[in-house]
């Protein structure tokens, strides 16, 4: 009313008119895992194929021990169901553990080495991506082989050289291929493996690996 | 007979009436008169010729030539009696008395009428010339004046005197053959003159004699020339030598001004505003020919070389007028001269290539021995790669690794965190270990390479390295052996090798020990077979139970 009084006086007089219409806003913490689905506790089951069986038995420890330590996330074999069962703790600091050392024990079980898996705990943007040959090209028989035998190449060198070149890690089943690694440096390799399985020779596809990876360090 | 002496006479006097430059153009009447003129004249010759064929000069429908020819077929003989008279007369000079009795007049007269019938055969060809071609009157003066010299060539020296004067007379051109009476040839002269040579022949006739013939002859040969000069030179000769020596420099530096008295600056300018008037360009020039020829008569040499020089001049001048040739007109396309005539004349211009090298022996052994010398001293101009500049740095090419990486891939992720977050904690790279493989196999070589030669000897590095060496001996003496005396050599036997029993070569074996071989082998192999899947086997067993 009168223009001598402050500003803040004004907004006194005014907050008080309006603070009954509205409450404080409210300052919540993050929901536990276990709080989450109304209290129940969150499971994965990542089943076991017969060929990493003993592999699992081997490196249960090294599987163990990250996930149940830094995780704070249970893990346990059914051997009965052939499953890795995982289940949230109270102190499960983050909901993303349960999926992350889900993804780990996945990638276990696609073939990758437990020190190449481990990333997948310690990195969010590291993903995993499956596919298989026939997606790329319809072979058969003997070409099918051969492609495999490309995409490998004498001693597996290859496929290593990819690997270093892209930083990934790549898996081939058979007939399926899973790469492990960031989304560029998976779309590379895909690019690289697709190219071999297509029909061009391991001195191509390395000339433009080489490219590539050259132009992605000069961006960093 | 007598109308036709009279008509003759009267035909004369009317010639010599009319108005010289009327001769030019052809008049009927004038020939007509010239016709009869010269008839008469051959009429009254033709009792001093018996031989004459033709009794009358025919006229009538008659060409000029074949008058001419008429009166030449009367003349020539006439003139060769006229000859052997004045020889005869040199023989006997009693009969000239004789024939002075006579009275000279009338000799004169018949030397006149002689002339006189000459000179109107002349005119007659000369009305005749000017009907059939367009000649000046300065030139039939001329062909006047050279058909006298002609005639008189032939005859005596008498006539040739007066032959001189008629080609005086003759050169004058004003007469035109036709007058007699003139302010050059005047006969009271005449008469003195003759009487003067007639004294000279009486002193010395054998001179004459036998000269004259040979001059005669030729003379005679020279009648077809119309040389002057050479007619000249022969009058002049004849002069010196007809007369003694006094009156033969006389002759000899005889001049215009003793025959005419005048001067010939005035002469020649009357004469050329005479004949300018008459003339055409043509005449005037051969008027200046005339005027030459009248004055080479009497012409010193500095006289000649103006003379030639003006003709020089006149030359010159008329090359000027005239448009130039192709070659000194200023540029010219091929178009505007003839064709190929770029050929036949030698143009000039610059070459600038140099002319393509003569090939002799001389220079073929040259340039042997010049490649022979450079083969042996192996001095060749090979051409030199140029070095390509370097545009921009070798981009580092990134080798990459066929090994199975050692690291994780969470391991490779954490070093590039590392290394983004901390630039200079770099880890060795794959092409740096590399580096350091090969550093170190070539400082081994190296070493292995200075100990052969011994001359650059360098000491064994210290490579620090671990690692279990069996056949080394307890005791490290210091060995004196060179270094490239390898170790296994130092060493025992035993310590080389410790093996047992009785060892044989491959070749050496027998059947039944190769077969033991390999059953030894195979064994072994079963062994380490088993033990590798020693626990496949008990899982395979624990999972069957």
């Amino acid at each position: 009313m009168q223009s001598n009084m402050p500003l803040s006086s004004m907004e006194v007089e005014a907050a008080p008119s309006e603070a009954k219409l509205l409450p404080p806003k409210p300052k919540f913490e993050p929901l536990k895992a276990h709080e989450m689905s109304d209290g129940q506790v969150q499971f994965r089951k990542v089943s076991v194929p017969q060929h990493r069986y003993n592999p699992l038995k081997k490196a249960w420890m090294d599987i163990y021990t990250p996930i149940y330590e830094q995780m704070k996330i249970d893990i346990r074999m059914n051997l009965k169901a052939r499953k890795v069962e995982l289940k949230t703790r109270p102190d499960t600091p983050d909901i993303s553990n349960l999926q992350k050392c889900a993804d780990f024990v996945h990638a276990f079980m696609m073939g990758f080495d437990i020190i190449d898996a481990i990333a997948l705990l310690r990195m969010d943007e590291l993903y995993v991506e499956s596919f298989e040959i026939k997606d790329v090209k319809t072979l058969r028989g003997d070409h099918l082989s051969r492609a495999i035998g490309r995409l490998s190449g004498k001693g597996g060198k290859t496929k290593f050289a990819i690997e270093n070149a892209t930083k990934t890690r790549i898996v081939i089943a058979d007939t399926k291929i899973h790469i492990l690694g960031s989304f560029a440096n998976i779309k590379i390799a895909r690019d690289s493996l697709c190219s071999l399985i297509m029909g061009s020779p391991a001195g191509k596809v390395y000339s433009k690996l080489r490219a590539v990876t050259a132009r992605l360090a000069e961006r960093f | 007979m007598a109308d036709s002496t009279d008509a003759g006479e009267e035909a004369l006097r009317r010639l010599m009436a009319t108005y010289q430059p009327s001769f030019l153009a052809p008049n009927p009447a004038l020939s007509e008169t010239a016709r009869a003129a010269s008839r008469h004249l051959f009429s009254a010759l033709r009792p001093f010729c018996p031989k004459s064929p033709l009794d009358q000069l025919l006229v009538d429908g008659f060409d000029a030539e074949q008058i001419w020819q008429q009166i030449d077929l009367q003349s020539q003989p006439l003139l060769s009696s006229l000859r052997r008279q004045v020889k005869h007369f040199a023989k006997n000079p009693k009969e000239i008395s004789q024939l002075k009795v006579v009275p000279l007049g009338k000799k004169v007269e018949k030397e006149q009428e002689e002339w006189m019938e000459e000179s109107d055969g002349f005119d007659e060809e000369l009305e005749d010339d000017e009907e059939g071609e367009e000649k000046g009157e300065e030139e039939e003066g001329m062909e006047i004046e050279d058909e006298a010299e002609e005639q008189g060539g032939e005859s005596g020296s008498e006539e040739e005197s007066e032959e001189e004067d008629e080609e005086e007379n003759g050169e004058d051109g004003e007469a035109g053959g036709g007058g007699i009476e003139d302010k050059f040839l005047k006969i009271d002269e005449l008469t003195k003159y003759l009487e003067k040579e007639e004294e000279n022949f009486e002193n010395a006739e054998k001179d004459m004699r036998g000269k004259k013939d040979d001059e005669e002859d030729t003379e005679e040969e020279d009648d077809d020339d119309d040389d002057e000069e050479e007619e000249e030179s022969d009058e002049d000769a004849e002069f010196g030598f007809a007369d003694e020596d006094e009156e033969a420099e006389d002759m000899e530096n005889a001049r215009y001004e003793d025959f005419f008295g005048a001067k010939k600056g005035k002469y020649s300018k009357q004469k050329k505003a005479q004949l300018r008037q008459d003339s055409e360009s043509s005449d005037d020039e051969d008027d200046d020919m005339e005027f030459k020829k009248q004055n080479k008569g009497t012409a010193s040499t500095h006289q000649k070389q103006l003379e030639k020089i003006q003709s020089k001049i006149e030359q010159m001048e008329k090359a000027n007028l005239e448009p130039k040739t192709w070659t000194m007109q200023g540029e010219v396309t091929a178009a505007k001269r003839p064709k190929n005539s770029a050929l036949e004349v030698d143009l000039d211009f610059e070459h600038n290539v140099r002319p393509a090298p003569v090939i002799t022996e001389e220079v073929t052994a040259s340039i042997e021995d010049m490649i022979k010398k450079r083969i042996t001293e192996g001095h060749f101009n090979d051409v030199q790669r140029a070095p390509k500049l370097p545009s921009k740095a070798p981009r580092e090419v990134k080798e990459l690794d066929d090994n199975k990486s050692k690291q994780g891939l969470a391991e490779i992720y954490e070093q590039e965190y590392v290394q983004k977050e901390d630039p200079t904690s770099a880890p060795l790279s794959f092409k740096d270990e590399q580096k350091q493989q090969a550093s170190v196999l070539f400082k081994k070589l190296g070493l292995k390479l200075d100990a052969l030669a011994h001359f650059s000897f360098a000491p064994k590095p210290v490579i620090e390295d671990m690692s279990v060496q069996i056949n080394v001996p307890a005791l490290a003496m210091e060995e004196i052996a060179p270094v490239a005396v390898s170790d296994a050599a130092m060493l025992a036997p035993e310590e080389v090798f410790d093996g047992k029993g009785d060892i044989k070569e491959e070749t050496e074996l027998t059947k039944e020990e190769r077969k033991r071989r390999r059953a030894n082998k195979k064994r072994k192999f079963k062994a380490a077979a088993v033990k590798k899947t020693g626990k496949k086997v008990q899982e395979v067993h624990c999972l069957t139970k």
